[in-house]
């Protein structure tokens, strides 16, 4: 099975931004990925495609090369997503990049799920019953 | 510039596919024959073929990309402290809270073993953990 890791707004902007303060961080969870990937372990990085709206992540834009290099699977926000993030939303009163995060942890099968985010709390709580791993930066 | 067409390529999914000859090891074809009939680990030899290319090509797209922004900002590199940690991080391993006991095994194991890797030191930092018999 295949282990997920979901990137929260923080996160994104973080690998992003040579100069953000936790760039150093994410960027050593994704040359982690990197090794496990060519040691032929089932890993995949994702990014709810809210977030990335959130984060201000165009694909086409220059300013997003690095990020866009990673091999980070964009996690669409179509009809069955929405409304699972619609409820979390409702229930929760998280952010509708965070609501589709939950929505991504809720609909991925029975892998491990690591979220990478500055909000533990949050996570913890739109992942609803789901099991998730926190990596809090 | 090939890494990128690489990354294209990768990104253009598996809807038109070719037929091809490559000779591989026949012990190897009839373990992954093997592996799929008897383990179930795929749905067809093919299939498990691919799975493993597509991330053999991954992981070298990723490590180009790392390497040359590496190379654009050298304090971005993380070192084998930063690494253990985050392996931890992406695990929910114990010593995950304990950035300080990981980062002091992997400065001990490198002092012997520079090759170690992140999952070298955490296993050297939960050995350390382990009170004396």
């Amino acid at each position: 099975m295949t282990h997920l890791v979901v990137l929260d707004n923080e996160a994104v902007q973080a690998l992003r931004d040579p100069g953000h303060p936790k760039h150093r961080h994410v960027v050593s969870q994704a040359q982690v990925v990197a090794s496990r990937k060519r040691r032929a372990v089932a890993i995949q990085v994702v990014v709810p495609t809210a977030v990335r709206v959130e984060a201000g992540w165009d694909r086409t834009s220059p300013a997003w090369v690095f990020p866009n290099r990673l091999r980070i699977a964009d996690s669409p926000l179509d009809t069955a997503s929405a409304n699972t993030a619609a409820g979390i939303r409702d229930r929760i009163g998280v952010s509708v990049a965070d609501s589709h995060i939950g929505a991504v942890i809720q609909s991925a099968s029975d892998g491990q799920i690591t979220v990478v985010t500055s909000d533990p709390g949050d996570m913890r709580r739109v992942a609803g019953d789901k099991n998730i791993i926190v990596a809090a930066i | 510039m090939v890494v990128e067409r690489i990354s294209e390529l990768l990104d253009d999914g598996e809807h038109e596919t070719s037929n091809t000859s490559m000779r591989i090891p026949t012990a190897l074809r009839d373990a992954a024959t093997l592996a799929v009939k008897e383990l179930g680990i795929a749905s067809s030899a093919t299939a498990l073929t691919t799975t493993a290319l597509r991330a053999t090509l991954e992981a070298v797209v990723m490590q180009a990309a790392l390497d040359d922004h590496y190379e654009r900002h050298p304090q971005a590199r993380p070192d084998l402290g930063d690494l253990a940690i985050a392996a931890a991080e992406l695990d929910g391993h114990p010593l995950a809270g304990q950035p300080g006991r990981l980062r002091q095994a992997a400065v001990e194991i490198a002092t012997n073993h520079p090759d170690a890797s992140p999952d070298d030191v955490l296993l050297w930092a939960e050995a350390r953990a382990l009170p004396a018999a």
